[in-house]
């Protein structure tokens, strides 16, 4: 048990998933506001940006990561909804959290650029600093599959 | 499961500075090329997680921008043309 997590968990499902999620959202966003209402462009916009992240977070593990978890808690408290966790899990990890980021014992200048980067990671700021190192190798995974995909769409309905 | 592990720690850090220095290793693969200092390791570690910030403000910002661009071609298009055709059919 203790030697098998030596290496990180980095496995990110393929394009496709991420493009299935992102579309489901668009077509959702679609249908919530039909084509002629009155949005102002910067909302649409924000609205895409948002389901692009959580469709992201949805397509690359859902609840079972712990920056989609707060990146999922977070879009949900923008929609006044509550998201449904495996209660116990929950429990323990913030628990947890709290009591591991005070016995960080890094080099400083590591724990500086490590302060920085649990700002730029969904749900960083209660991680321990392995376990953020972990957790950003696996979102930039997502992130940049998450542009890709979009990056395909976009060049997909540019006119030619 | 991991947090169960993560309990049986009490005072020390969960892993030692050197797996901590095999895990940011194991970090650059993921980042494009970068260009390294290799004075020690702790220099480059920060390097890294310094590489790591930018890589990840610079996704943000092609996220937002992608999604500028999508919401002004989502809305632009025609009902007949081919691109809305293509638009219907992903997403039906």
């Amino acid at each position: 048990m203790a030697s098998a997590d030596k290496l990180i968990n980095t496995y990110v499902p393929e394009k496709d998933v991420f493009a299935l999620h992102f579309l489901q959202s668009l077509s959702n966003l679609r249908t919530q506001n039909p084509l002629n209402s009155p949005d102002k462009s910067i909302d649409r916009v924000r609205k895409i940006k948002k389901a692009a992240y959580v469709s992201m977070a949805r397509a690359a593990g859902g609840t079972s990561r712990l920056w989609s978890r707060a990146l999922l808690r977070r879009a949900a408290k923008d929609d006044n909804k509550s998201v449904r966790f495996s209660r116990r899990k929950r429990k323990v990890t913030w628990k947890i959290s709290s009591k591991r980021k005070r016995s960080n014992q890094r080099a400083p200048v590591v724990e500086e650029a490590a302060e920085r980067l649990r700002n730029l990671v969904p749900g960083g700021g209660g991680m321990e600093t392995s376990k953020l190192m972990e957790e950003t190798a696996h979102y930039i995974k997502c992130l940049s599959m998450q542009v890709k995909v979009m990056q395909c769409l976009v060049d997909g309905l540019s006119p030619k | 499961m991991s947090n169960r592990r993560s309990r049986q720690t009490s005072n020390a850090s969960r892993i030692s500075d050197d797996q901590m220095i095999d895990l940011v290793s194991k970090l650059r693969q993921f980042l494009p090329e970068i260009h390294e200092r290799r004075r020690s390791d702790k220099v480059s570690a920060s390097k890294v997680l310094q590489e790591t910030c930018n890589y990840i403000r610079k996704l943000h910002r092609e996220v937002d921008n992608l999604s500028d661009r999508l919401s002004q071609l989502l809305d632009s298009v025609d009902e007949d043309s081919p691109e809305a055709a293509v638009i219907r059919s992903l997403l039906m």
